[in-house]
């Protein structure tokens, strides 16, 4: 029979336990993440962190258009890498696999995300309602597979250099800006205009930073992206100029009084963070240089409420 | 009564249901019937969306141009109701171009007269608010058209049923509970119509269909989700079909488009020996031994054999594809016919046909040979005695293959094994002095106790054939042949050994392939008779080398209940 412990067993026990608890905080605070990466739900909360961002920037008083486009991102976003769970096993095996063991869950899930958004926008009128599928419809011409069985000749748009990020970039923009237009019945502004275009810029950006690491996937399945007709350090460069279009546009913009001087400052500093995520292209970590060109948003929501928080 | 806040809910769970579900049938949209559905859902949260503005419009003309908007979802939801119905069970033939487009005509022309009724009031005589207790509510008089409308709406949806009901009635349990989704899922929103129309609602001037669409979704998504609705397609299942069908002789698996097993007869799961409520909606290759080498159509080009050893059948497995009116694939049926009687029947008589050609003939032209040199040397006249023996030997062993077939038929007879055991031995004994032969019988088999060991009496045959042979054949100076018989619990094997020549590779080959050309042959009927005589007596039969020179012949059969017992 073995012996049993007879000193100090509080102790061992004490640490055994705290360490099962920080092996169980580990196991289970990885696969948390894991999840909220790999689902795309972290962009639902950085896209609404956009609509707060443009709510802010246009004066806009509370409504549900943060909520209807945090779901429409997941929904969309969800069901795009349900779609291409195969191809990305090329450029991401870690979260093509994820979604190929969720695959199920993740297209009810993003189903369900997209049926309450539809749900919410219904409330806000039919410029709301038409604004939320906007999205969606965008999604299918984007990327769906029956297009090119619909016209032969035409190539799915996610395939045409250039259009396809500015496909992108256009869907976002207008519901981020529009969406929560429409739910407060504000006025459409040249302030509205300015917000349209900054978000079009950078949601263009943040199309292109992870093209670079699917360039071999991109290649082969023939899609036409900067990285793969023009080469990492070409892409740097175009993207260093659309960065700084954004600065002359906030700076125009500020100046003739569209925008107030703190969050024209607080987009400066966002595109200041970008400027010096475009510049690691190439020379770190895709995945995480794709990660951090997201949170430009989290870090303009900071700049916003930051020195609101210290007065 | 419902509050306008709560009937608002109510409306949006509908459009978020009713969105989910056309999601998911979307993506079942390669399978029958999934695109209609998803049009019908479609239709359904246009209606419901519509529906929540028209109620949270403030004026009279907000409240008619949203309700005339309603008009799209509404006459979509019949037409591609139906479509559904015809796609799901298999009448796809209807589902083509021109159907269709006379099928819309009544929802085209009904959504041109909602967008133009101003001038004509074919559709509303008349339309004005009327206020209850919360906010105002939109109160249309119908006009001739929207009769019109009414009933061929009805009159869709009734055709639609038809074919639903008949599923409703399948055998197989998995479509029942489809049909039984679909029905309920449809038959929620008509009984509220019929309920408004009838004027037996709290609101007459409310129209509640579309909050019952919500009772749809529900039913719908649990139809796609829980209950495979485009998973696992029924199509073609009519009641002839199935009466043909479950009484083939033949095993049949019905598959559908993905290999996954939807039906099977009473026959099939016999041959694959599996429960059919266990294996519906399982994957082919996890039911059907050699799925994956099947032909895509047409016979499978080696048979199918089940089971181990001799009582191992044969199975000649045929896959025939069938599709829908368009040409999609919808699966395939695999049928199992039973050859291996056939197989053995040929077996037997390839046999016969050698000894009656080959042994008999050879003998009787020696005897034929002999005879003419018997005047001249009286040698020949033992020769042609001992030729005159072989035949009539060989006759005696088609004799005892006459006699086992006909023993294997007899059920519920039986015999000791000691007994069986000890009358060859002593048989060969008297036969073959010059052989010694042992006998071991192990210790359950004791008749003095009650233990005694039963088993068929085809055996008897069967083990004088493997003991004699062993005698007959032994050339050794010292010839010597041992039989040991072990019991177990549910078996006997019984263990020939000799020390003679051994049974030659070729005749073991023979066996072993089960039967014979006319260049590979055996040189008897004697391994044959002990073949077929254990596969009769529901046994195994290994033939190998003795250590030290020799053969082991090793017969293992199942014990049997007494015939007193």
């Amino acid at each position: 029979m073995p012996h049993e412990p007879t000193c100090a067993p509080e102790e061992g026990g004490a640490t055994g336990r705290t360490s099962r608890i920080a092996d169980l905080l580990t196991t289970y605070g990885e696969r948390v993440g894991n999840a909220l990466v790999y689902s795309s739900a972290y962009l639902a909360a950085i896209a609404m962190a956009e609509v707060a961002i443009a709510m802010a920037l246009l004066s806009l008083p509370p409504n549900p258009a943060p909520v209807v486009v945090g779901l429409v991102t997941f929904a969309v976003y969800t069901n795009d890498r349900v779609a291409d769970a195969d191809s990305d096993a090329v450029s991401d095996p870690d979260r093509s696999a994820f979604v190929r063991r969720h695959r199920s869950s993740l297209y009810l899930l993003g189903s369900v995300a997209y049926g309450l958004a539809v749900a919410i926008s219904v409330l806000g009128g039919p410029v709301a309602l038409a604004v939320t599928l906007l999205p969606g419809a965008f999604w299918v011409a984007y990327a769906a597979d029956w297009v090119p069985n619909l016209a032969p000749r035409l190539r799915r748009l996610k395939e045409v250099l250039v259009v396809n990020s500015l496909v992108v970039a256009l869907a976002w923009a207008t519901t981020v800006t529009a969406l929560p237009v429409a739910f407060t019945d504000a006025a459409v502004t040249p302030a509205t205009a300015v917000v349209f275009a900054y978000f079009l810029l950078r949601s263009f950006v943040d199309t292109e930073i992870p093209n670079v690491g699917d360039v071999e996937a991109d290649r082969a399945t023939d899609v036409a992206t900067l990285p793969v007709a023009f080469g990492v350090p070409a892409t740097r460069r175009a993207l260093y100029c659309v960065d700084l279009f954004t600065v002359g546009l906030v700076g125009v913009a500020a100046s003739v009084g569209v925008l107030r001087a703190g969050p024209a400052v607080a987009l400066a500093v966002g595109v200041a963070y970008s400027l010096v995520v475009t510049g690691l292209l190439g020379r770190a970590d895709d995945d995480a240089v794709a990660l951090a060109s997201e949170c430009e948003y989290l870090v303009v929501a900071a700049a916003l409420v930051g020195p609101l928080l210290r007065v | 009564m419902l509050s306008p806040g709560t009937l608002t809910a109510v409306m949006l769970l509908t459009v978020v249901v009713g969105t989910t579900a056309a999601f998911l049938a979307w993506r079942e949209r390669q399978e029958p019937g999934a695109v209609p559905l998803t049009a019908m859902l479609a239709g359904q949260v246009w209606w419901s969306v519509f529906f929540v503005l028209e109620h949270r419009a403030g004026t009279l003309a907000a409240k008619a141009f949203y309700s005339d908007v309603q008009w799209l979802g509404v006459v979509m939801i019949p037409v591609a109701w139906l479509l559904f119905a015809l796609e799901y069970t298999g009448r796809d033939r209807y589902v083509r171009p021109r159907y269709i487009a006379l099928l819309s005509v009544v929802p085209v022309v009904t959504v041109v007269l909602a967008a133009t009724n101003d001038y004509h009031d074919l559709l509303y005589l008349d339309t004005r608010l009327v206020t209850g207790t919360g906010r105002p509510i939109l109160d249309r008089v119908a006009g001739p058209w929207y009769w019109v409308v009414t009933g061929y709406t009805y009159l869709l949806g009734i055709l639609g049923s038809i074919p639903l009901l008949r599923l409703v009635h399948s055998d197989t349990l998995p479509f029942r509970g489809q049909s039984l989704g679909v029905l309920v899922g449809t038959l929620a929103p008509w009984a509220s119509n019929v309920l408004f129309l009838a004027g037996a609602l709290p609101v007459p001037s409310l129209d509640p269909t579309p909050v019952f669409f919500a009772v749809s979704g529900v039913a719908y998504l649990g139809s796609i989700t829980r209950f495979r609705l485009l998973g696992t397609s029924p199509s073609a299942n009519h009641r002839a079909r199935r009466l043909v069908f479950e009484r083939m002789r033949e095993g049949a698996v019905v598959v559908d488009r993905h290999d996954y097993v939807v039906d099977m007869n009473e026959q099939a799961a016999e041959i694959l020996d599996v429960e059919p409520g266990n294996v519906l909606g399982e994957p082919a290759a996890e039911v059907i031994p050699r799925y994956g080498q099947l032909p895509e159509e047409g016979r499978s080009s080696r048979h199918l054999t089940l089971g181990e050893g001799l009582q191992s059948r044969q199975y000649d497995v045929t896959v025939t594809t069938f599709g829908d009116f368009h040409g999609r694939s919808l699966g395939g049926v695999i049928s199992f016919h039973d050859v291996s009687d056939h197989l053995r029947r040929q077996q037997r008589l390839e046999v016969l046909n050698r000894v009656l050609r080959h042994n008999i003939r050879t003998e009787t032209n020696l005897i034929y040979g002999n005879a003419d040199l018997i005047d001249a040397e009286g040698t020949h006249v033992d020769a042609v005695k001992a030729g005159a023996m072989r035949i009539e030997a060989i006759s005696d062993k088609a004799r005892d293959v006459i006699d086992i077939f006909e023993r294997g038929r007899q059920s519920g007879r039986s015999l000791t094994l000691s007994a069986v055991l000890e009358e060859c031995v002593e048989a060969v004994r008297a036969d073959h002095p010059s052989v010694t032969v042992d006998l071991e019988v192990g210790p359950d088999d004791d008749p003095t106790d009650g233990t005694a060991v039963s088993v068929s009496p085809v055996l008897t045959s069967v083990l004088m054939n493997v003991v004699e042979n062993a005698a007959e054949h032994n050339d050794s100076a010292d010839p010597w042949v041992g039989v040991r018989a072990t019991c177990a619990d549910e078996a006997v094997e019984i263990r020939v050994a000799d020390n003679g020549p051994g049974i030659s590779d070729h005749e073991r080959a023979a066996l072993e392939r089960g039967n014979e050309t006319p260049l590979d042959h055996g040189s008897g009927l004697g391994l044959w008779l002990i073949a077929w005589g254990t596969e009769l007596a529901d046994g195994d039969l290994t033939i190998g080398d003795r250590e030290g020179g020799g053969t082991v012949v090793t017969v293992c059969v199942p014990r049997i209940a007494s015939e007193g017992e």
